[in-house]
């Protein structure tokens, strides 16, 4: 896991950004929208349902560290996909990577993922970037 | 994982911004998929919500940024006994002539299928902006 300094705001062309109001459609809509981008990044079946028990702990987690609401951005490749979620407040990227209430499971996102990155923008808010991909 | 419906949030939303791209309309409809049964609307309700928006989608990828690249955003707000999505461009606008005109049907079905709609100027004067408002309970569209 890596942490640096980013300033981004805006959405790429190639990104989706979701934006949920802290509640309980956080997790419908995003384990949704994660599962059919990575069907479209190409990523096989299992690392897609992993792709989405990310979703699933990112919705679970993230609304306690959200202002707001929880954003995520969805970014694809070719049998890769990122996502960024934020901004959280201090600390809510290392809420997303703790433990999993599963004994001796540990931090899923940090079991399951290629990357984890914890980014911070210039007004202190956290984000988490997350990169699953299969590498064939 | 609970199968039980979540009691309809009040001023919930939900904002997603993509690039407006016919693949991206089955990602919308999934979305409002997703929402309509999280908030236990019934099929045949999901089914209009989901033909007015693929509508309101659709031309925007037609008609608003002419074969160059640009976003389409679309929120939805489940208030209470309604639902409103709001579709948003920032291409040309409504006043200037299409290079591809299509078959006209796309306003008339998303008026017949909406409770109420509105089609105007986007609020910076940019775009375009589609709002429609559908009645929970309400009634839907007779099958043809």
């Amino acid at each position: 896991m890596t942490e640096s300094p980013v300033a981004r705001t805006d959405t790429a062309p190639e990104e989706t950004a979701i934006s949920v109001a802290s509640g309980p459609l956080v997790g419908p809509v995003l384990r949704r929208v994660v599962g059919m981008l990575a069907a479209r990044a190409r990523l096989p079946l299992d690392r897609l349902d992993e792709a989405v028990l990310v979703a699933d702990v990112v919705a679970s987690r993230a609304a306690s560290h959200a202002p707001e609401a929880v954003q995520v951005h969805v970014s694809t490749g070719d049998q890769t996909l990122w996502l960024r979620v934020g901004p959280l407040r201090s600390g809510g990227a290392q809420a997303l990577l703790g433990e999993s209430p599963v004994p001796d499971v540990g931090s899923l996102i940090i079991k399951l993922a290629d990357e984890v990155h914890v980014d911070r923008d210039d007004a202190g808010g956290e984000f988490l970037r997350v990169r699953l991909a299969y590498a064939g | 994982m609970d199968d039980e419906p979540a009691a309809a949030p009040t001023g919930t939303d939900i904002r997603l911004t993509l690039p407006a791209r016919a693949e991206n309309v089955a990602l919308v409809r999934h979305v409002i998929g997703a929402l309509a049964e999280a908030i236990g609307a019934g099929e045949p309700l999901i089914e209009d919500v989901k033909l007015a928006v693929t509508e309101a989608c659709t031309n925007v990828i037609r008609h608003a940024y002419r074969g160059t690249e640009g976003p389409i955003d679309v929120s939805v707000t489940p208030d209470g006994d309604r639902l409103t999505v709001v579709v948003r461009d920032r291409g040309q606008g409504i006043d200037v002539p299409s290079s591809e005109p299509g078959p006209g049907f796309g306003l008339p079905l998303m008026a017949a299928l909406a409770e109420d709609l509105e089609v105007r100027p986007g609020p910076d004067g940019d775009g375009s902006l589609v709002r429609m408002s559908f009645r929970l309970a309400g009634d839907t569209l007779e099958p043809v």
